[in-house]
């Protein structure tokens, strides 16, 4: 709590919660990062469930640089943001959830990575485990991202 | 401003007034609609510009119907959330700023599908696309990005 009260008394973290454009320009680029977040991992996860299968299962890696940079616009404008009010958002449930699924969405990737990317099947389809990896993931995400909303309407 | 106030009143923006919940709830599908349509639009346009060439255009372009989707889910809750706040959000300058940008896209679309429609079996399947093609992608982009700064600035002017 300590650190928490610390973190929020920061130059950085007033400027962040007082300058007028500072937190809705933080929210859009968070909007932005998962835009590019969602949308190429639901690509590459709905890929793997079979969807599109014009589009060459290994090639869905191409996306991976899009997602890591929405991933890191994220971490950066959601830790400014968690810095402006770090005890109302630490002790909010629902950012505690959205932290929690954003966690087992890393773990789902590491493991769905290594299943369809470095031990890549024959013939090219994806196995049912990593299908089953990969709705998972989808949920996982697109959970985080509504927790992430309703941070603002909930204890 | 007799229409914005006439829309408050009707029993859809009663109905959402009364419950705290519907509003999150609109604004969270917003936000859905929001990661489906610009999530899909900037894979679209990024590997137009030459991003992820693992991936064949053709099917890149099939696409389409996530935006779709995704305008389609945020025209309807945004008009649910706009008839709540019509005299609030009526006379917002980022709510028009929003607007004018989403036409402006809108006409950068349309373009884009006369000029897939008269010059694509030219360069869809090569892969290679043309200059102009790749000017309406990057404005598609910037137009789109416009279009979510100026709607989190609603809250904020």
């Amino acid at each position: 709590m300590d650190f928490l009260a610390w973190l929020q008394s920061t130059a950085f973290a007033t400027a962040v919660a007082e300058t007028i454009w500072a937190y809705p320009l933080l929210e859009t680029m968070h909007a932005l990062g998962m835009a590019m977040l969602l949308g190429s991992l639901g690509l590459t996860n709905l890929r793997v469930l079979g969807f599109k299968p014009e589009l060459p299962l290994l090639g869905t890696q191409d996306l991976l640089p899009l997602a890591w940079l929405g991933f890191t616009i994220n971490a950066v404008s959601g830790l400014a943001l968690f810095a402006s009010d770090a005890i109302y958002f630490f002790s909010s449930y629902t950012f505690r959830i959205k932290i929690v699924l954003i966690a087992l969405a890393g773990i789902n990737a590491v493991l769905l990575s290594r299943k369809v990317f470095h031990e890549p099947p024959a013939g090219g389809g994806a196995d049912p485990v990593a299908k089953g990896l990969a709705a998972v993931s989808l949920v996982f995400w697109v959970g985080a991202a509504v927790a992430g909303r309703l941070i603002a309407y909930t204890p | 401003m007799d229409f914005l106030v006439w829309l408050e009143s009707t029993p859809i923006a009663a109905a959402i007034t009364t419950s705290v919940w519907m509003y999150a709830t609109f604004e969270t599908i917003h936000y859905i609609g929001l990661a489906m349509l610009v999530g899909s639009i900037m894979l679209i346009d990024l590997r137009l510009l030459g991003f992820a060439r693992s991936l064949p255009l053709p099917p890149m372009l099939g696409l389409l119907p996530w935006v779709w989707v995704g305008f389609l889910i945020n025209v309807v809750t945004g008009s649910l959330m706009f008839i709540y706040n019509a005299t609030s959000f009526g006379t917002n300058k980022a709510f028009w700023v929003k607007m004018t940008l989403m036409a402006l896209a809108g006409l950068n679309a349309l373009a884009f599908t006369v000029a897939v429609a008269r010059t694509g079996e030219r360069w869809l399947t090569a892969g290679e696309t043309p200059v102009a093609i790749k000017v309406v992608a990057t404005l598609s982009l910037v137009l789109w990005l416009g279009v979510m700064t100026a709607g989190r600035w609603m809250a904020y002017v």
